[in-house]
């Protein structure tokens, strides 16, 4: 993986290809903050081409108010009605993560020793 | 041979098989020994059905007949509705065996492979005892599994227990009450309004999952090990979806029962850390568009359940195998903990993705194919607040198992953790999953669909023809997918979507594991101050009972002392007379 | 019945004599025997050929009914019979391969505890002991009952004595066993004796029709029944005429133990039903009487009684005696039902009780065998120390307690249905806290052997020393028998179900259907 080396590489990105799966090398990009930031346009892209098609097809089930837009209104708005009530149910319904006393403090890595023995020795 | 192997249920050359893998030792050579038990085993009982299945003419094969206790038990009944859970039961079977390849534990596998042939005998039980005999081998072979996951994963295992039991304790009465009334055990439709149809389908009901009575799978599904949810996912759950689907088509009370169960996990996954937790929420939303379609009961709802029922255990399968990976890898599956690991494990991302995609419906993924004939069934039924409810339902699936899995796993902030990617096996099993997720969704002849419609029960017009591929279906569930990722893209965006934070969240089981336990603490508090002083008085009182007894009957005591001859020549004297008295004057 | 046609024709015919008369001349012979392993030898062989004839003889009697034998060819009623019928061809079996089994066992155990010089004696005297048993089971003459009782009296008191060689104990309780023996011996024959006065005959069919014709009111009758009742009830160690049973349990050779524990107190059982029922007529009222209050009602007690002194003992061959008075209770109250289920469920305890006890006491002489071991509290980490008998000891345990799966449960359950028929709720309150407290006392010694500590000599722990292979499948066969039994349970019901048939026919039948046998037999006597 040495070999493509180029030098206009920055120092954490040489660190990043040189950690990284080798079939993950060449997607390194996914992981940058611009992608994160742009990904919000192809959704849209998508939204609104599906939208127009939409109104060219003629639905099959026709549902409660009458517009080629409905499945995309009800997708965007369910979805946001779920995320949002998230942060009051959150406040509602959440306890510290020993509350019934059976997780103890170990139990971030504790699943860990399931394994009688480990996968170590496999390749990839 | 192969008449032989034909002549009765599968089921029990699984079980057979794990009992000897039980008894093969855990040294690494024989250990291989075992994982081609845990992978032929499920092979040969695949062949087994499908050569019962096509050897006969008859649209329904009975044998496997056993006598026990003057009824004659039918434990191998394969028809069009119960072969189609026999073959996924079995493909199920090897891709869990080849998932758990790299595990050199004999409990799981003997488990497994037992929990796999009590899953496959009761689909084909022909009647209610062997149904029930089934289901509590199930319920036994599976807590093993859940035990598997370490000593945190005791407790619920217990709950999980005692659950499963419950269930099987309330089959067993319904069936008795049921086969008293109706004078036969078959396993036939039952319905509510049968003598104890209400109590079969309550046993029914706590292996469906159904609301209140759910909290046993989010409990011990997310505690098992890496390989112990997977397996667990597949079989207890669709084996309900079965027997309801056998039982109870057409009970209208199971639409609005099903529409409850897709709604309520949505909730409850958005706010779960712990991402096998959420899959088993996830899980439980799915069995919600099942028991949906078995209650409207009309040929195209069942067919719908029974092709979503495929299409589910493949892609939850999948989703459950790639975490399992994760956390394998890793050693959490928090989400809070994890994220940016697509540069170590590529692949385990792709497949998690896959079966993501699946199980979102998108078009050329199975979870489309499938999804869409029960929301026809539901909205030609006439039920539109039900159809609302699905819909939006369907757009919550894609909120946790479609994006939030596979977002913060996978991509989101960078965890900075650098592991290796996923064992050989285990890639193997994700890859032939998630071909399979995508290979039954393609329509045409070189694709898989034909063979999924093929088999679904009931091959009348309606169903055999339906096609998920026209163009306003595909339009509007792009329109759906594309507009929920927009307002994910959105929300994430302006800082509106909650962060994962590490948290126990509150669900009913709070009601025995807070709220029950307390009252059973409280009461046991007064009974231990109340007894305290019943104690002391019953102490005094045995303590001098068993000085008594042992003045009597201990070797030093009056009664066993070795009698002189003399005093025993008297007592026999005695004890003729004693006679003599009897045959006498009595 | 392909097995039946294995056997040669003489031994069908001439069986019933020869089972009784080959021990006997054998017995003579191995006292004569220059060396033990020859004795050994010889007994083994004897009991063995015992064994597979009263196995011809059993399949006989349930393909072609009862097989009848003059002896000498001199008609019944004035010559001696012997008679075979469902009734006591199981229990003949039983004893002989019980004897076979635990002469397996003798080998390594007489070497052990028997001092040289005596040891071909001690199976010249096993085998007398034998044959005296085989013969009170087999013949049907009344008096000869008594003399073969008193054969096996005799020589039992002579190996109990030879347990002296071990713990001095046995001297006492042998001249302890004799004395009360020869009452019981003595009462006895002083029964058969008013019989005798009172029938004129002493062939039991021959004496079963005349007591037809006396009736039930007859005095003499009533007082010769009470006598035979307690005389057996002596050798059957009936409640309080037990005292006898737990010293000379304790303190015989282990061997010989095993064998008197699952053989002896049941050929008198057997003689019991065989008078009551067959000489004597169950539906006489004082036989009716007798049977509910003395037999049922001191059964029950026993069971209670001697459980409780079961639970208080320190030494294990006393634990198991009395557990052995208790489950002598069980049998006792099933005949004293007198109703076919009854009969059926104390029958089959019989032949359940043989197997499991038999393999408890072998497992404690392979204790004592390694290790010394005769009190409950030295088995501590038996579990551990010899692995393979405890776990044979624990399966027969568990048959003891009546856990589902062992032969002990089917006997239990079959009696609990038979009181339940009855209506003897009283009884199954009983045998429910008998089994609770055998599960106080088998629990006890399982609980020492796998839940403490094996002990340390030297500040070292005991070393795993198990016992013999000789001893080892003695034991297993029989802790095997009683989950196989236990399982299917088939064989032996089927079997219970034939001597509860004939018990329940009475004396009428068994004179119609043996006596134009007999006859039969001075004509093919010549070769």
């Amino acid at each position: 993986m040495s070999d493509n080396n180029k030098p206009t590489l920055t120092p954490q990105e040489i660190v990043d290809r040189a950690e990284a799966h080798p079939a993950a090398v060449p997607f390194l990009w996914l992981g940058s903050k611009q992608t994160q930031r742009n990904f919000i346009y192809i959704p849209l892209a998508g939204m609104i081409i599906f939208s127009i098609l939409g109104f060219l097809y003629p639905p099959k089930y026709p549902t409660l108010w009458e517009s080629g837009l409905r499945y995309a209104a009800i997708g965007f708005f369910s979805y946001s009605f779920v995320v949002l009530m998230a942060r009051p149910l959150f406040k509602l319904l959440s306890r510290p993560e020993n509350y019934y006393g059976e997780d103890g403090e170990d139990s971030e890595d504790g699943e860990d020793d399931i394994e009688p023995v480990d996968g170590e020795g496999d390749n990839v | 041979m192969f008449e032989f192997l034909t002549s009765f249920s599968p089921a029990f050359i699984l079980i057979a098989a794990g009992v000897l893998a039980g008894f093969i030792p855990s040294s690494s050579i024989s250990s291989h020994l075992r994982k081609v038990l845990l992978v032929g085993a499920p092979a040969l009982a695949l062949v087994l059905i499908n050569t019962i299945y096509f050897s006969q003419n008859e649209s329904t094969y009975l044998g496997g007949s056993m006598s026990f206790a003057n009824i004659e038990l039918t434990t191998l009944r394969i028809d069009s509705l119960s072969i189609i859970w026999g073959y996924i039961f079995c493909v199920a079977g090897i891709l869990n065996g080849i998932f758990a390849l790299h595990e050199k534990c004999k409990i799981t596998d003997t488990s497994a492979l037992i929990y796999t042939g009590a899953g496959i005998g009761a689909v084909f039980a022909g009647d209610l005892i062997t149904l029930f005999i089934f289901w509590e081998i199930l319920a036994l072979s599976s807590v093993f599994i859940v035990w598997r996951g370490g000593p945190k994963s005791y407790p619920a295992g217990m709950r999980y227990l005692a659950m499963h039991i419950l269930s099987g304790v309330l089959l067993l009465a319904g069936l008795v009450i049921y086969g008293r009334a109706t004078g036969s055990y078959a396993f036939n439709n039952i319905g509510i309004d049968a003598p104890g149809g209400w109590l079969i389908l309550l046993a029914f009901g706590i292996k469906a999952g159904f609301p209140f009575l759910h909290n046993w799978m989010q409990d011990a599904y997310p505690r098992s090990s890496v390989t112990g949810t997977v397996i667990l996912s597949v079989f207890t759950t669709k084996l309900a979806i079965y027997t309801l689907a056998r039982g109870y088509a057409g009970t209208e009370i199971l639409i609005y029962i099903g529409a409850v169960m897709t709604v309520f996990p949505v909730f409850f996954a958005v706010l779960e850390n712990d991402l096998r937790k959420v899959l088993s929420y996830s899980l439980n939303n799915q069995l919600g568009y099942m028991v949906c379609g078995i209650g409207i009961g009309t040929q195209l709802a069942l067919n719908g359940a029974a092709a979503h029922m495929v299409v589910h255990i493949l892609y939850k399968s999948l989703l459950f195998m790639s975490m399992g990976a994760v956390l394998h890898r890793v050693g959490t599956i928090k989400a809070s903990e994890l994220g940016g690991l697509f540069r170590s494990m590529p692949y385990t991302a792709v497949f998690c993705i896959i079966g993501a995609a699946a199980i979102s419906a998108v078009p050329f993924f199975s979870g489309f194919v499938a999804k869409s004939m029960i929301l026809a069934a539901v909205f030609e039924g006439g039920y539109f607040v039900v159809f609302a409810m699905l819909l939006f339902a369907s757009a919550g699936v894609l909120e946790h198992s479609g994006i939030k899995v596979p977002y913060f796993t996978f991509f989101a902030h960078d965890s900075g953790k650098r592991v290796k990617e996923a064992p050989w096996n285990m890639l193997a099993a994700m890859g032939i999953t998630a071909f399979l997720c995508i290979y039954l969704a393609i329509p045409g002849p070189y694709g898989g669909m034909q063979y999924l419609y093929n088999l679904l029960p009931s091959e009348v017009a309606g169903a055999a023809k339906f096609n998920p591929y026209t163009a306003s279906h595909v339009i509007f569930q792009m329109q759906l997918i594309m507009a929920a990722m927009f307002a994910f893209a959105l929300l994430k965006r302006y800082g509106l979507y909650p962060a994962e934070r590490r948290a126990q969240i509150l669900d009913f089981d709070w009601t025995y594991r807070r709220l029950g336990l307390a009252l059973v603490k409280w009461v046991s508090a007064i009974w231990t101050r109340l007894g305290a002083f019943a104690t002391y008085k019953l102490k005094n009182f045995f303590s001098n009972i068993g000085r008594r007894m042992y003045q009597v009957f201990s070797p030093a005591g009056t009664f066993s002392q070795d009698a002189p001859s003399g005093i025993a020549a008297v007592m026999i004297s005695g004890m003729l007379v004693a006679v003599l008295l009897v045959v006498y004057f009595l | 019945m392909d097995l039946l046609s294995l056997f040669p024709e003489w031994v069908l015919v001439h069986g019933p004599a020869a089972i009784v008369v080959l021990p006997l001349m054998f017995g003579a012979l191995v006292a004569l025997s220059p060396s033990e392993k020859l004795s050994w030898a010889t007994t083994w062989i004897v009991t063995g050929l015992s064994g597979l004839m009263s196995l011809g003889l059993l399949l006989q009697v349930i393909s072609h009914g009862p097989i009848g034998y003059a002896m000498g060819g001199w008609k019944p009623p004035l010559g001696i019979a012997y008679s075979v019928d469902a009734l006591n061809a199981p229990i003949l079996l039983l004893i002989s391969v019980v004897a076979f089994i635990c002469t397996i066992y003798a080998l390594p155990s007489v070497v052990a505890e028997v001092g040289p010089k005596k040891r071909s004696t001690f199976y010249a005297v096993f085998l007398l002991s034998f044959a005296g048993l085989m013969g009170m089971v087999a013949t049907a003459d009344a008096f000869n009952v008594f003399v073969f009782l008193e054969i096996s009296s005799i020589s039992t008191y002579a190996l109990v004595a030879m347990g002296s060689s071990r713990d001095r104990r046995a001297l006492p309780s042998s001249f302890n066993y004799l004395i009360m023996g020869s009452i019981g011996a003595t009462f006895f024959v002083i029964g058969i004796g008013f019989l005798y006065m009172q029938t004129g005959t002493l062939n039991m069919m021959d004496m079963a029709r005349v007591l037809q014709d006396i009736g039930p009111g007859d005095r003499v009758v009533q007082l010769a029944f009470a006598f035979i009742v307690i005389g057996l009830g002596l050798k059957l160690a009936m409640f309080p005429l037990h005292t006898w049973l737990p010293t000379a349990y304790a303190y015989a050779p282990s061997f010989f133990t095993a064998f008197l524990a699952a053989t002896a107190t049941k050929a008198a059982l057997y003689l019991l039903m065989r008078f009551t029922f067959t000489v004597f007529d169950p539906s006489w009222d004082f036989i009716s009487t007798a049977l509910m209050v003395i037999i049922a009602g001191l059964g029950t007690i026993g069971m209670l009684a001697a459980s409780l002194q079961a639970i208080f003992q320190s030494d294990i061959r006393r634990v198991l005696a009395f557990s052995s008075v208790a489950q002598v209770g069980y049998i006792l109250l099933g005949i004293g039902m007198a109703t076919t289920l009854g009969l059926t469920a104390g029958y089959l305890h019989i032949l359940n009780h043989a197997v499991m006890k038999g393999a408890l006491f072998l497992a404690v002489g392979a204790f004592w065998y390694r290790f010394g071991i005769t009190k409950v509290s030295d088995m501590r980490g038996l579990g551990k120390t010899m692995p393979w008998t405890m776990a044979g000891f624990t399966i027969a345990g568990l048959s003891l307690i009546g856990v589902p799966g062992t032969v002990g449960f089917v006997s239990k359950l079959a009696l609990v249905q038979a009181a339940a028929e009855n209506g003897w709720w009283w009884a199954i309150g009983v045998i429910v806290v008998s089994s609770v407290l055998a599960i106080v006392y088998v629990g006890r010694m399982i609980e020492q052997a796998y839940f403490q500590p094996v002990p340390k000599i030297n500040d070292r722990y005991i070393k795993r020393n198990e016992a013999p292979l000789m001893m080892l499948i003695p034991l297993w066969t029989l802790a095997l028998a009683s989950v196989a039994f236990g399982i299917n349970s088939h064989w032996p019901m089927s079997l219970a179900q034939g001597a509860a048939q004939v018990l329940n026919d009475g004396p009428i039948l068994l004179i119609r259907e043996t006596m134009p046998a007999i006859p039969a037999i001075p004509s093919t006597g010549g070769h």
